[in-house]
């Protein structure tokens, strides 16, 4: 056979694409579940971290794996989840907010009157509870991303977990260090029943006494704006949920 | 128009793809040896991204990502085939590189003979694919800001591929240490030239 | 198989080209491939080591598949099927790291796409698959993919040791050397000292061989 023909030459493009394809498609259905538990175990640790109540190193060391550590422990104290609509009703359940945390992107893509968001709220051993609010936002380079908690006040800021995608190393991606997001704890996010949310002040101990403000980093001006933005917009969305639910 | 100037600048200068990322280090270092080769590769560099990063846009938003294939029938909205986004961007570079160099060398003998030679090893120049991961890793809202990124990139690595090959030039008669020579010296050069450059991260846009 | 030279699986000559890469003629060091992926991942020793594997995996994988379509592929198309394969290869990869190591699959991130530009892979095919019996093939690819592990492994040693005083994300510079004023070196971590340290490594690697040494 002319190995040189069009004829070879095309049906052998042809039958490499299929072969080639059909096995890619079976591994990534194959895999896919596995992909997922992983995904899934990071958003949970993530709302489990916010409200401090996911220690890393406990997770990694539990025997019956990290994955099933999360899973016990977010099902231990995240006591309700549901969907939230513009005017801060109730619309949906616990596995619809879960399956929107994953489309977050697609959630604020919806004009501000058809927005549905998730919220979850934790109850800890003690009794405590906190109201956990999912944002999402853009950074410098990519989406950022992240967890707030909100104390049974729904005024006080009782810890923030952020993620990012691609920003830069060392600058913008230290959004993510405990010294950056612990300086939202304690934090206020209404001035006298005025929403106001948290802004990003620049110069090191510039927001010191603002109730309503942190320090930017340094050399991460755009990604920390990003952040601002975020909490500031995102949060901005759940303000009826929040009014209902302080007034009961 | 801000954010569009933005990304420009930054994707020379701030996250270069050579001095921050690396990419394209291999024709990097082997085809820095004259200006005038360096200038060829750099050109034919700065042309493929502007062409294939914009393509790849397309195809990342209207085929690959999750949900993407909504527009053909709602039916196929819970499909998700980003798994095949390497193999489908390595495919679109490897043929638009093919057709380039066709159509450069039917109409325009001239300029073929001059960036030929380095087509074809474009479509293995890590710097092309790279772009189009990090437009698809950076989520760009729309396809100017895909392409000005693109047109940045090519350029910050046409501008590094100029000035080590220039140094290059220039250091041909020093006295070099003996194992230092050639390849050694010019990685030790581009980190330096990196170190000079990281002074731009400062800027703010 | 049906080797007719009935040629011993490890014979003196196959060791060779499982052996080689690592020293005089290593990938990275002397033929000035794959620098690409090297240098972006070797902040830490972690996904440094994880890069090498998988570019290791898909190196030899690669050899040993284009090795066995080697008299069936039309001239034509050959760099296509060449980059068709390695894809197919890297996004099993990929997905493989997602599944199982999902912390290093994130850090990694586009960096794993770029194995399918690593020059090291292509070149091999190239200079060797493509004319050489399955197995010599396969051992080739595990060797060059080893040679470039220990660059990898090196660099990501000596630059998570000195920038940020870790070794695979444990403290291992005691903190009374921190009282005598020792500081971490935060460039180590920066893109420019890797591109010096691998400049640093061909020199030690050239002063003690010199017949590598470029006139």
């Amino acid at each position: 056979m002319n190995k040189q023909s069009n004829t070879y030459t095309i049906f052998y493009a042809i039958i490499m694409v299929v072969i080639v394809a059909a096995v890619l498609a079976v591994v990534a259905a194959w895999l896919k579940p596995i992909q997922q538990v992983n995904i899934d175990t990071e958003k949970k640790s993530a709302i489990l971290g916010s409200v401090s109540l996911y220690n890393a190193e406990e997770a990694s060391n539990d025997p019956a794996g990290k994955d099933a550590y999360v899973d016990k422990a977010y099902k231990e104290f995240i006591v309700d989840a549901f969907l939230v609509n513009s005017k801060g009703e109730r619309v949906g359940d616990a596995t619809a907010a879960f399956t929107v945390l994953g489309e977050l992107k697609v959630a604020y893509a919806a004009e501000a009157s058809k927005r549905e968001l998730p919220v979850f709220i934790s109850k800890d051993k003690a009794g405590k509870v906190n109201y956990i609010f999912p944002v999402y936002g853009k950074g410098l380079w990519g989406p950022v991303w992240g967890y707030i908690a909100l104390g049974g006040d729904l005024n006080t800021i009782s810890g923030v977990v952020l993620d990012h995608k691609g920003e830069t190393p060392g600058l913008g991606a230290e959004i993510t260090a405990p010294e950056f997001e612990g300086q939202y704890i304690g934090k206020k996010i209404f001035n006298n029943e005025e929403f106001v949310g948290v802004v990003v002040t620049k110069g090191a101990g510039s927001s010191e006494g603002n109730d309503h403000a942190v320090d930017a980093i340094t050399g991460g001006t755009i990604t920390c704006r990003g952040v601002q933005n975020m909490v500031v917009g995102c949060m901005s969305d759940y303000v009826p949920f929040i009014k209902k639910t302080q007034l009961k | 128009m801000e954010n569009l100037l933005s990304i420009f600048v930054r994707s020379i200068f701030i996250d270069n793809m050579v001095f921050a990322f690396f990419f394209g280090m291999c024709s990097y270092i082997a085809v820095s040896k004259s200006v005038k080769t360096a200038m060829g590769l750099g050109v034919a560099v700065i042309f493929v991204m502007i062409v294939t990063v914009p393509v790849n846009y397309l195809l990342n938003v209207y085929v690959l990502s999750p949900g993407a294939l909504a527009w053909i029938s709602p039916e196929y909205a819970s499909i998700d085939l980003s798994f095949l986004s390497f193999i489908l961007f390595i495919a679109v570079i490897a043929s638009i590189v093919q057709l380039v160099e066709m159509i450069v060398e039917k109409f325009s003998p001239s300029l073929y003979n001059q960036l030929g030679i380095f087509l074809p090893l474009i479509a293995v120049n890590c710097a092309i694919l790279g772009g189009s991961l990090f437009m698809q890793e950076r989520e760009y809202a729309n396809i100017g800001e895909a392409t000005v990124f693109a047109l940045g990139s090519g350029i910050g690595w046409w501008l590094a591929i100029i000035g080590i090959a220039a140094i290059r030039e220039k250091i041909t008669y020093s006295n070099i240490p003996a194992p230092l020579r050639g390849v050694g010296i010019t990685f030790i050069i581009t980190g330096l030239m990196g170190i000079a450059f990281m002074t731009f991260l400062g800027i703010e846009l | 198989m049906s080797n007719k030279e009935k040629e011993p699986f490890f014979s003196a000559k196959n060791m060779k080209l499982l052996t080689s890469p690592f020293g005089a003629n290593n990938p990275v060091t002397v033929q000035i491939l794959g620098i690409c992926s090297a240098l972006a991942v070797t902040a830490k020793l972690k996904p440094a080591l994880v890069m090498s594997l998988s570019v290791m995996v898909v190196c030899a994988f690669a050899n040993l598949i284009l090795s066995l379509m080697r008299n069936t592929i039309p001239s034509r198309i050959r760099i296509i099927v060449q980059l068709v394969v390695v894809a197919a290869l890297v996004i099993l990869v990929d997905q493989f790291l997602k599944a199982f190591v999902y912390d290093v699959s994130k850090q990694l991130s586009v960096f794993v796409g770029l194995i399918i530009t690593n020059c090291i892979i292509m070149g091999r095919l190239e200079a060797f698959a493509l004319n050489n019996k399955p197995w010599p093939s396969f051992l080739d690819g595990i060797g060059n993919g080893i040679g470039y592990g220990i660059i990898l492994v090196v660099l990501g040693f000596f630059r998570e040791l000195l920038g940020a005083g870790t070794i695979w994300g444990y403290k291992v510079i005691p903190e009374a050397v921190y009282d005598f004023g020792y500081e971490n070196n935060g460039l180590m971590l920066l893109p420019p000292m890797a591109l010096i340290s691998v400049g640093i490594i061909i020199w030690i690697h050239r002063s003690r061989d010199k017949s590598l040494i470029e006139k």
